[in-house]
């Protein structure tokens, strides 16, 4: 586990930005285009990267909800899941989903970005941008 | 001899990923000599204990002295695999032994004939070894099962997947199967026989971990879900055991015991950006899409060519996926395909079939990473294997290790 999400020097943009319930992702604006997972130049032209704000708005790109006990640290069931957001089609982001029952779920049907802490996450009442149909 | 130009303009493959340029070792080495030991579940024994087991059974199928050995190969990153030191303190021997740790299983299995008939044209070795056990099942129950330790050390796993429940595997690979099922229709019913004729295989087979339990397809739909849509029964299963294999020159095999299995073909891909399969080109798809074409090209032989076939199943979903990207039908066609009996050992391919997993595959032979699906295609190619597919003269084995994968094409060879 991460000692402290929120200070690493690659990683904390994105979760400072969701205490803020903000939804950014890693980005080089030379290409125009997301840097996932983060880096801190662009691996296609080598600029320095930066960090942009998304909608939130993303289509379910998979899922599977777990039942089963498979991770100590993940009281059953949850559901975890791909999304592509739609600044960002080539990326994925995986997240759990909320507020939803698995019977109601397709893929590519549309979300909205939302943020809950994560259980077992430190520190303590962390939030982490989720997703919820839209 | 084929060049690596040749090769390469001979595998066209997709853009999200690359085959790795392996040169054309085609007919120079063939497996010899094959061993293991029983496959269980928690037993106690270690690994070393269970690799020298099946070292020495090897070499003495192979019909040669551990004095013979020298060369031995073995994975990195499972624990405790073998080293010199243990071969020669066990077999009492003094000689000299290469030691190559890009060996044992997953991938390995197949690239390891590449790898070793470089070191015995090259005269680094004249019978190499390739061994590998995994006592998982003891270290489970011992709860010092350290393999999902991977997800918490690599960063960006650890940042951006682990908080949110995406791991271990079976979850990454439900994930990966409910977009299959999405894009191509594929069905539940479809995705369980690939479990059932597993079972089927292990069934008629003596070294089977399942091989006094069935199971029907109306018994896997049945059952709960996992992490849906995986049933447990469409993972691995965890056992202990150990598998190793001699390979020498193809010629010098001639003249061994049994009839020499020769390695026609072998390939190697990878995805781009690996090791993040969350942001792979294609997640119905696997990196054999990058292996494979190459392996062919090698053998200069296609899928309809082949008798039997050994699929790295850790999960179902990932064989179905291989089954297609083999080329044995198009993406998206493989669960109509894998119906009808066309995966078990009495549907050969002269009846539309493809034996697969004749052993019963990690879901119901063993756990032993793919070293035991190498052994089984031996088998097959020498006549001898319990479920006998009638007259099997070429055989591939589909190594996987999610980000890559491998392709190795055997032959039955002339005495």
């Amino acid at each position: 586990m991460i000692a402290d999400k929120l200070t690493d020097p690659v990683c904390g943009p994105f979760w400072r930005a969701a205490q803020e319930r903000r939804l950014e992702l890693c980005w080089c604006t030379q290409c125009d285009a997301a840097v996932w997972y983060p880096l801190a130049h662009c691996p296609r032209c080598a600029a320095p990267t930066t960090w942009r704000r998304l909608s939130g708005r993303a289509s379910l790109h998979s899922w599977s909800e777990v039942l089963l006990p498979i991770n100590p640290a993940f009281p059953e069931p949850y559901i975890t899941a791909l999304v592509v957001p739609e600044e960002a089609l080539g990326t994925r982001l995986v997240t759990q989903l909320v507020d939803c029952a698995a019977a109601d779920l397709r893929c590519d049907m549309p979300l909205a970005v939302c943020f809950r802490p994560l259980v077992g996450q430190e520190p303590d009442g962390c939030l982490a941008p989720v997703f919820k149909p839209a | 001899m084929q060049s690596l130009d040749q090769l390469k303009r001979r595998s066209v493959t997709p853009d999200w990923g690359a085959s790795t340029a392996l040169a054309d070792v085609s007919g120079q080495t063939a497996i010899a000599g094959i061993g293991e030991t029983p496959h269980t579940g928690a037993s106690g024994r270690t690994t070393k204990a269970m690799a020298l087991l099946a070292v020495e059974r090897a070499i003495a199928d192979a019909g040669l002295e551990p004095g013979d050995i020298d060369g031995l190969m073995v994975g990195f990153g499972i624990e405790d695999q073998l080293t010199p030191d243990d071969f020669r303190a066990h077999f009492q021997t003094g000689n000299p032994l290469w030691y190559n740790t890009q060996g044992g299983a997953m991938v390995w299995a197949a690239t390891c004939m590449h790898t070793a008939a470089q070191a015995i044209a090259a005269g680094q070795a004249t019978h190499v070894v390739n061994a590998f056990a995994v006592d998982w099942a003891t270290r489970r129950t011992e709860g010092r099962l350290a393999h999902s330790e991977y997800h918490a050390d690599e960063p960006m796993k650890a940042h951006f997947e682990l908080p949110y429940g995406w791991f271990p595997q079976p979850v990454y690979f439900a994930t990966f199967a409910r977009r299959h099922m999405h894009e191509h229709g594929t069905t539940e019913a479809q995705l369980g026989a690939l479990p059932v004729a597993f079972r089927r295989h292990a069934n008629g087979h003596p070294d089977a971990v399942m091989k006094d339990r069935t199971l029907s397809l109306e018994d896997y739909l049945h059952r709960p879900y996992l992490a849906s849509p995986f049933r447990v029964e469409d993972c691995c299963m965890i056992s202990d055991g150990a598998g190793a294999f001699v390979i020498t020159a193809a010629e010098r095999a001639r003249h061994l015991r049994h009839r020499p299995v020769i390695a026609e073909g072998v390939g190697h891909g990878r995805i781009h950006g690996a090791p993040y399969i969350a942001q792979q080109g294609d997640i119905t798809s696997t990196p054999q899409v990058f292996s494979a074409p190459w392996a062919y090209a090698m053998a200069e032989v296609g899928p309809l060519d082949l008798d039997v076939i050994a699929v790295y199943d850790c999960f179902s979903m990932t064989a179905l996926m291989q089954i297609e990207d083999l080329g044995f039908c198009g993406k998206g066609e493989g669960g109509s395909f894998v119906q009808d009996n066309r995966l078990h050992f009495d549907r050969p391919r002269q009846q539309g079939g493809i034996p697969c997993n004749t052993h019963g595959g990690f879901l119901s032979h063993a756990y032993t990473l793919g070293i035991s699906h190498v052994i089984e295609l031996v088998k097959q190619l020498r006549g001898t294997a319990p479920n006998q597919v009638r007259d099997a003269e070429l055989a591939a084995y589909a190594g996987f290790t999610a980000d890559e994968a491998s392709t190795l094409i055997l032959r039955r060879g002339d005495r």
